[in-house]
């Protein structure tokens, strides 16, 4: 089967500094992958390059075997089906819960059909309609994930992109996020994930990357890198921990 | 007490101009990042739009008032798609002089073509009229209030309630996060001109029917005001804009009659001067750059 998404050989350059190198990854219908990274490997650099908002110097990404995204604009992406959870939220502090999740489903003119994908989000978290009118920049770091999270979903995304969502989160916030995250793909939704948190995201993802200096230097499954000497010493902290939420799955 | 009321009352007439120019240049400049320096003059050719609406066009108020929205809707669009987007990215100071530059060209081949003095005009509204326990004001000076104040309920309807309207407020917060769910910046960008444009053309027929002439040259004497009064409040709350911009204009009416009058456009700059000093990003607060 083609991959939903597929990148290959993507360089990216700011300014005279290649961010990115050399990346290739794909990802398939309905699975969680993750790419893994320290800070400035380029991780952040290749989900905007999916999203359009990077320009890669070299490379393609193609999505369903048939859009190359480098050529596209960020609109034209968001509307095949795409959709971002950034690092740190990014939400818009200045609107209201609500107004989040209406742009969040800007691609989508029908109101009533609006309205009803909100409603859905209202369901899954319930804090959310308590806070509706209020503005998304007064909400606990915790509360602003699931914002984060629903103005993603609210556009019934095929790809949902999730950058560090656990950065900065309470330890419990962290555990019910991935458990969020096993849920919506038990329910069908694909996920590319970036992360610092290895232990967590290897116990939910089928496939892992390993992005080192804006290079792809490992290609394997989740379950057999989270197993990896070498990747335990640097990711993990040099010794194995429990797994909890691959306990709970 | 008598010209107390009536100072406040014209300067809210003056003020609310200033408003609808005002926030035209706040939209712009929050959806674009460009400080629009030719947004008065855009202005000013909404004037002289509705002053062909007057006297080629039959000259009823309501078709000047189009014919001035049209001229100044045209104008600024080809502002952005000729000057502003191909500048898009470069810093502010580049379009800053850029539309400065439109500005100074578009004021002189006005004043090219119709001459550089006011022109006068039958068919203004400056007829004395009672406006009783209100002191007095003008048909004009009614009709200018009235329509200026439409102007500003009509945007912030636009900006509070429409989906692009959500959208200008989320561009002008995250850009990139706006695009990457689904907004097209350029069309919301052009939708923000026009409407700026068009808000400015219809306010400038209603200014120029209520001293019944025009100026090649007028774009300076609101532009300035409103300019001041966006740096005052800040660019985020578009309420602010208007309360301030209505405010400086009743402040510069009191002045001008207590005072002197040529104490009159100090005053302005003496208030951007002490609010930007206590307060850099203005009264109510702006959006980050």
């Amino acid at each position: 089967m083609t991959p939903l998404l597929a990148v290959e050989g993507l360089q990216v350059r700011y300014g005279g500094v290649t961010a990115v190198s050399d990346a290739s990854l794909e990802i398939g219908l309905g699975e969680v992958r993750v790419i893994l990274g320290a800070n400035g490997a380029g991780k952040s650099t290749i989900i905007k390059s999916i999203l359009g908002l990077l320009k890669p110097s070299a490379g393609r990404i193609l999505f369903e075997d048939a859009h190359d995204l480098a050529r596209m604009r960020p609109h034209e992406i968001h509307r095949l089906g795409i959709a971002w959870v950034p690092e740190g939220r990014q939400l818009w502090n200045t609107l209201t819960v609500e107004e989040n999740l209406r742009m969040g489903a800007f691609a989508e003119a029908r109101d009533a059909e609006v309205v009803r994908r909100i409603d859905s989000m209202y369901e899954r978290f319930p804090k959310l309609r308590e806070r509706r009118r209020q503005l998304a920049g007064s909400l606990s770091g915790g509360e602003q994930q699931m914002v984060a999270i629903a103005r993603a979903l609210v556009s019934n995304p095929k790809l949902l992109l999730m950058d560090e969502p656990s950065l900065g989160l309470a330890p419990f916030v962290v555990r019910d996020l991935f458990r969020l995250i096993v849920e919506l793909n038990a329910a069908g939704l694909t996920i590319l994930m970036v992360e610092q948190n290895a232990q967590q995201s290897l116990a939910v993802a089928y496939w892992a990357y390993l992005l080192e200096t804006g290079t792809v230097v490992e290609s394997a499954l989740a379950a057999e890198l989270a197993s990896r000497e070498t990747v335990r010493d640097v990711f993990l902290g040099g010794h194995a921990r429990p797994r909890p939420v691959s306990a709970e799955k | 007490m008598e010209i107390f009321v009536q100072q406040i009352l014209n300067g809210l007439v003056i003020g609310s101009t200033y408003a609808v120019v005002a926030i035209g240049f706040s939209l712009v400049f929050i959806v674009l990042r460009v400080v629009n320096f030719a947004h008065p003059d855009i202005f000013m050719l909404g004037m002289f739009g509705g002053l062909a609406g007057i006297t080629h066009l039959g000259g009823s108020i309501p078709v000047a008032l189009l014919s001035g929205a049209i001229a100044a809707c045209l104008a600024g669009l080809v502002l952005e798609r000729a000057v502003i987007r191909p500048l898009h990215g470069r810093d502010v100071l580049t379009t800053l002089l850029a539309t400065l530059g439109v500005s100074i060209i578009i004021q002189n081949a006005t004043a090219l073509i119709v001459g550089p003095d006011p022109i006068s005009y039958v068919g203004g509204l400056n007829q004395r009229w009672t406006a009783q326990a209100f002191g007095y004001l003008s048909h004009g000076q009614l009709f200018n209030l009235a329509v200026s104040l439409s102007l500003v309920a009509v945007a912030s309807f636009y900006v509070r309630r429409t989906r692009y309207g959500r959208a200008t407020r989320a561009i002008a917060e995250r850009p990139d996060v706006a695009a990457a769910f689904g907004v097209n910046v350029v069309r919301v960008s052009q939708v923000t001109v026009a409407l700026a444009s068009a808000m400015a053309g219809v306010g400038a027929v209603s200014v120029s029917l209520l001293y019944g002439n025009a100026w090649a040259f007028i774009g300076a004497v609101f532009g300035l005001k409103a300019f001041v009064a966006m740096l005052v409040a800040g660019n985020r709350h578009f309420e602010g804009v208007v309360v301030v911009a209505l405010g400086l204009g009743v402040l510069e009416a009191l002045v001008a009659g207590y005072v002197s009058s040529g104490m009159r456009d100090a005053v302005a700059f003496l208030v951007l001067i002490g609010v930007l000093y206590l307060r850099p990003s203005g009264l109510f607060g702006s959006y980050a750059t």
